[in-house]
Order: C-alpha cells, then sequence, then structure tokens
C-alpha cells in the first residue's frame, strides 16, 4: 500500500497562545486503511484532522513547523478548493456544516462545486442516499432533521464528493448508541466495497475498533502511540494512564492478565472475547471450575 | 403537508405546479399594483383575490387571523399619524376639533388610501411565504440567471436569520434556567437587561461564521481563485420546468400590469375622483 498522508516533525501553533497544539508529529497513512485517531479533549485531535485538510494554515494563523503532504505533496501548496476535492472532512457538529436548505441541495453542493456533470450528480446522489439511507429525507430542511440523520446528510454530503481521503472528526459526538451504529455501518461497508481512506477521530471505542486498521494515541498534542489495532490496545496500562478508557471486554481481560488469568493478546471485540472466554473456562481444572 | 417560509401547504396544493418564478414574479409586479391604484375599492378587490388565490392554494386560512391585530393597529398607527398628528392645514375642510386638535377631511381621505394601499401588498408578500419554502426563492432567482454568489449569500442570509434566532432562544434559557424572569419588570429594566444576551449571542455568531466559512471551504467552494473558475451546474433547476401554463401565468402578470399603468395613466382610471367608497365615506364622515 503506498503513503497517502505523510506528516514529519509537524508541529502547529495558534496565533497568542503559549503551546503548541500540535507538537513534532510524525504520522504517515497508507492507501485504503482506516485509522483510528484517539485522546482526551484538547489533545489536537481537530487541529490535525484540519491539518491534513488544508483548513490548516488555510483559515487559521499560527506558525508551521514540519511537513504534512497529502499524495506527496505539502498541503498549502494545492490550489485553493484543489485539496479539498481529495480529502473530505465530516465536522462534528453536522449543523454547523449545512450549507444548504433541503438535505438534497446539501447534498449536491459539494458536487455542484466540482464541476460535475448533471449525470454524473443524479448518479452519486442516488448512490450515497442508499448508502446513508437518506432518500426519504431529501425534500426536508437539514436542520430539522433528527441528530442521527443530520450527521447522516453531513457524511452523505461529503461522501458524494467521492474524496480519496475521508476524516471524520468525532461524528458520533452527538448521538445515540442506535445512530452511532448505523455511522459506523456506513463506514464499513465503505471500507469494505470503496476501499476508501478513512481517518476517524473518535471517542466511540466500542464501535471504531472493529473498524480501524491502526490506531493513534494524541496527547497535549503529541502523538504517544501509534500502531496496528490489536498491539496498540495491549498497551492497556499506557493508555489507562493517559486517560483512555478502552472498552470493557479489554479492561476485564486485562485484569485477568493482570491476576495471572490470562496471557494472549487481549480481545478487542465481544465475540472475540467470548471465545476467549470459553478457552480459559474448558481450560480449567474441573476443581477449580466448581469452587467458582 | 409541506412546510413553508410562513407555514404550511398540503403536497396536494395546485400551487406546486407553478414555477418558483411565476411566484416571485407575481410578488414582485403584483405588489406594485396598489401604487398605481388610489380607490380603496380597487384595493380591497385585489386583497380579496389575493385572498381566493391563497384558498385556492389550500394555504391553512386560519393562518390569516394572526395578521388580524397586525392589520388593525397598523390602520389605528396610520389614522392616528394622518389626523392627530397631522398638524394644522387651513387649507383643508376642517370636520370636527377634538381638545384643540383639527381633524381635517383630507387627512382621514388620504389614511383610508394609504392603508388599502398597504394592505394588499402585505397579503401579496404573505401569499408568497405561506406558499413558497427558501428553496423556491433561490430557484426562482437562479431561472433568471442571478449570479450563483448572489443567490447563495441570500439563502446564507435567510438560514443565518434563522439560526440567530435558535440562538437567541438557546441563550434566553439558559438564563431563564439561572433564575433570570424579567416578567413583571418594566421596559427600561427589560431593555438593560436584553443587552446581555448580545454578548453571547455576537460570540455565538462568530463561531458559527468560522464553522460556516470551514464547511464551504472542505465542499470545495471558493470565491475566488481556480475553483471559483468551474462552471457549476445548477442540478436543483433540473427538478423545475418551465411549463406553457408558467408562460401563459407570467405574462398575464404582466399584461395586467401594463393594463393598470395605461388605465391609470392614460385613462385617469383608479382615482378617487371615482372611488364611490371614498364618496361613501365622505357621505359618513359628513
Amino acid at each position: 500500500m503506498s503513503k497517502i498522508i505523510e506528516i514529519e516533525d509537524y508541529t502547529w501553533k495558534y496565533l497568542n497562545t503559549q503551546q503548541p497544539a500540535l507538537n513534532k508529529i510524525n504520522l504517515t497513512v497508507d492507501e485504503g486503511s482506516v485509522i483510528g485517531i484517539i485522546g482526551p479533549n484538547g489533545s489536537g485531535k481537530t487541529t490535525l484532522a484540519y491539518s491534513m485538510d488544508g483548513l490548516i494554515p488555510g483559515q487559521y494563523n499560527g506558525i508551521k513547523q514540519g511537513f504534512v503532504q497529502v499524495f506527496g505533496k505539502e498541503v498549502e501548496s494545492y490550489a485553493k478548493g484543489e485539496l479539498q476535492r481529495l480529502v473530505g472532512v465530516v465536522f462534528a457538529d453536522p449543523e454547523a456544516q449545512f450549507t444548504a436548505m433541503t438535505v438534497e441541495d446539501e447534498l449536491v453542493f459539494g458536487m455542484e462545486n466540482l464541476g460535475m456533470s448533471i449525470a454524473e450528480i443524479q448518479e452519486r446522489l442516488e448512490w450515497v442516499t442508499e448508502l446513508t439511507d437518506l432518500t426519504h429525507l431529501l425534500e426536508k430542511p437539514p436542520y430539522e432533521i433528527s441528530g442521527g440523520q443530520k450527521q447522516r446528510v453531513a457524511l452523505a454530503a461529503v461522501l458524494a464528493m467521492t474524496p480519496k481521503i475521508l476524516i471524520l472528526d468525532e461524528p458520533t459526538s452527538m448521538l445515540d448508541p442506535l445512530s452511532r451504529r448505523r455511522i459506523f455501518g456506513v463506514l464499513s461497508r465503505l471500507k469494505e466495497e470503496q476501499q476508501n481512506t478513512i481517518i476517524v477521530i473518535e471517542h466511540s471505542l466500542e464501535n471504531l475498533i472493529p473498524l480501524a486498521d491502526r490506531m493513534a494515541l494524541l496527547y497535549e498534542g503529541e502523538l504517544l502511540l501509534e500502531d496496528e489495532t490489536q498491539p496498540f490496545f495491549q498497551q492497556t496500562e499506557f493508555l489507562l494512564a493517559k486517560g483512555v478508557f478502552p472498552p470493557g471486554v479489554v479492561k476485564f481481560f486485562y485484569e485477568l492478565m493482570k491476576a495471572g488469568r490470562y496471557s494472549g493478546n487481549l480481545p478487542l471485540t465481544v465475540e472475540t472475547a467470548q471465545s476467549e472466554l470459553v478457552k480459559i473456562l474448558t481450560g480449567l481444572p474441573k476443581q477449580e471450575t466448581k469452587s467458582n | 403537508m409541506n412546510k413553508t417560509l410562513l407555514g404550511y401547504v398540503p403536497n396536494e396544493s395546485p400551487i406546486y405546479y407553478i414555477h418558483p418564478f411565476v411566484k416571485l414574479f407575481f410578488l414582485l409586479i403584483v405588489s406594485l399594483f396598489p401604487l398605481f391604484v388610489t380607490a380603496p375599492e380597487w384595493n380591497i378587490g385585489l386583497m380579496l383575490a389575493i385572498i381566493l388565490l391563497m384558498w385556492i392554494s389550500r394555504v391553512d386560512m386560519r393562518t390569516l387571523k394572526i395578521y388580524i391585530p397586525i392589520a388593525v393597529s397598523m390602520g389605528s398607527i396610520i389614522l392616528l399619524s394622518y389626523t392627530v398628528l397631522g398638524g394644522t392645514h387651513p387649507e383643508f375642510e376642517l370636520i370636527v376639533r377634538i381638545i384643540g386638535v383639527n381633524i381635517y377631511w383630507e387627512r382621514i381621505r388620504d389614511a383610508v388610501i394609504v392603508y388599502f394601499r398597504i394592505l394588499p401588498m402585505i397579503f401579496t408578500m404573505v401569499f408568497f411565504l405561506t406558499t413558497s419554502r427558501e428553496r423556491d426563492i433561490i430557484v426562482a432567482m437562479r431561472s433568471i440567471r442571478i449570479p450563483f454568489v448572489v443567490t447563495y449569500v441570500f439563502a446564507m442570509a435567510l438560514r443565518s436569520a434563522g439560526m440567530v434566532l435558535e440562538d437567541f432562544q438557546i441563550v434566553r434559557q439558559a438564563e431563564q434556567a439561572r433564575g433570570f424572569d424579567p416578567a413583571g419588570k418594566s421596559i427600561a429594566y427589560k431593555i438593560r437587561q436584553y443587552v446581555m444576551y448580545m454578548i453571547p449571542l455576537f460570540a455565538l455568531s462568530l463561531r458559527r461564521s468560522e464553522e460556516f466559512t470551514n464547511a464551504l471551504v472542505a465542499r470545495g467552494y471558493a470565491f475566488t481563485g481556480e475553483a471559483s473558475r468551474i462552471k457549476r451546474p445548477d442540478y436543483i433547476l433540473t427538478h423545475y420546468q418551465f411549463k406553457a401554463l408558467d408562460l401563459v401565468f407570467t405574462v398575464v402578470i404582466g399584461l395586467l400590469f401594463i393594463i393598470l399603468l395605461v388605465m391609470h395613466y392614460g385613462y385617469n382610471f383608479f382615482g378617487m375622483e371615482t372611488s364611490w367608497l371614498i364618496q361613501l365615506l365622505r357621505d359618513v364622515v359628513s
């Protein structure tokens, strides 16, 4: 897989702030991979997302050091609007990104900006509304639908532009569990069917883990940990120390591991945890099973 | 039911057969009619015609009740301004003198004429707003080739007006949740306290504009530079066909306006001299 984003020794300090929002970040993203970025509030996750889309330094004043390259080209060297055709961003607050009066207008706005033909717009509109289940909402104003629907509209509006890279900045932070699952369902389909490169900034790890190929931990502007998802969560003690709370199954097996009852890879999902638990229970001597 | 700018219109309404441009054309042209009509009976007729159009369009007529207090208060203000606050005019015909205030026939007549000029204009606007959505206005503007930037800025203005109102509600509820209750207080107190709403509203507006700019940039929109030179297709316009019926309506509206101008300037029609309603009023007042 080729490297699609390369960030090297990247530091960004907003104007009139003492500390840099991001400090000496080194990160590469492979084409077609899904990366989950986690970290406490104020750790620089949104700044990193904006840096990869060119909103930083384009729309913000500050001091930049290092390199942020997308498709081998520094973000500032892209012409206005050019980078946004390659990188799509879905923001945390869906309502803040609505620019049109109906869901349909909202979905086609980006495609019109790209200068697509009417036939192509029609085709993509059908595809994206089917993917995100929005067909019945096309005539509605986007600010009058439910929170989950709003976020699906925001996601669909970006997807319709078919960017090579999709960045989602806490896309489910305002949603209920069911709506979260639907958003991640869409992302799973994208990963399987379109092989998109997806970067997800998210606190809901239960949904993120099954999707992510790699994980990265940002903490106070620094990239403290970056690895494939399984080994990333093997470092549970470190994650807990940095305020990241892995899903219940990971913590449960981590406690078993600390108690000397388990020694394998920490299971990341309920399904793998179940099979690991069966192995543990069937491996126990009969007397011990009874006493427990 | 479909939500419009000022209410709801059922899905089955015949108004949907009309192209948004025709509605906008109707608003712009018919609003001018009363300017060339002095005789109130013609303006009342226009008002009734608009109410009939609203009924045909299946607008919920109960919404008109909202405008009754507005119409009454507006009428009272106009009448007071023209009569009580109308000043002294020895050249006018004095009807009565109340507590040192001269009430002239000409001022009463002018107040009635002005009032019945404004009412149909308001009704035309109400008809347009109750049968149109924001999208209709944008489509109407784009269909006459108004530049995208202009229509877009207009759409953003419509949207931000709604957002400011929403934000105002949030700020107000937050203030009330912390015990602020202006009920029963003096107007001066209320005005003073309302100033404090402005600070969070201003901060929210700044944040909103930043988010909005980011959203536009992220969607590849640019007012300047290479990206702005791309020829934008207008997908939404493909949903709207300007049919023969629309052409007929547009021509009829245009012709009516021309006839009105010819009658007014050529034959001195619609003047107050020939108005039976003014004559009736004159008899009543005398």
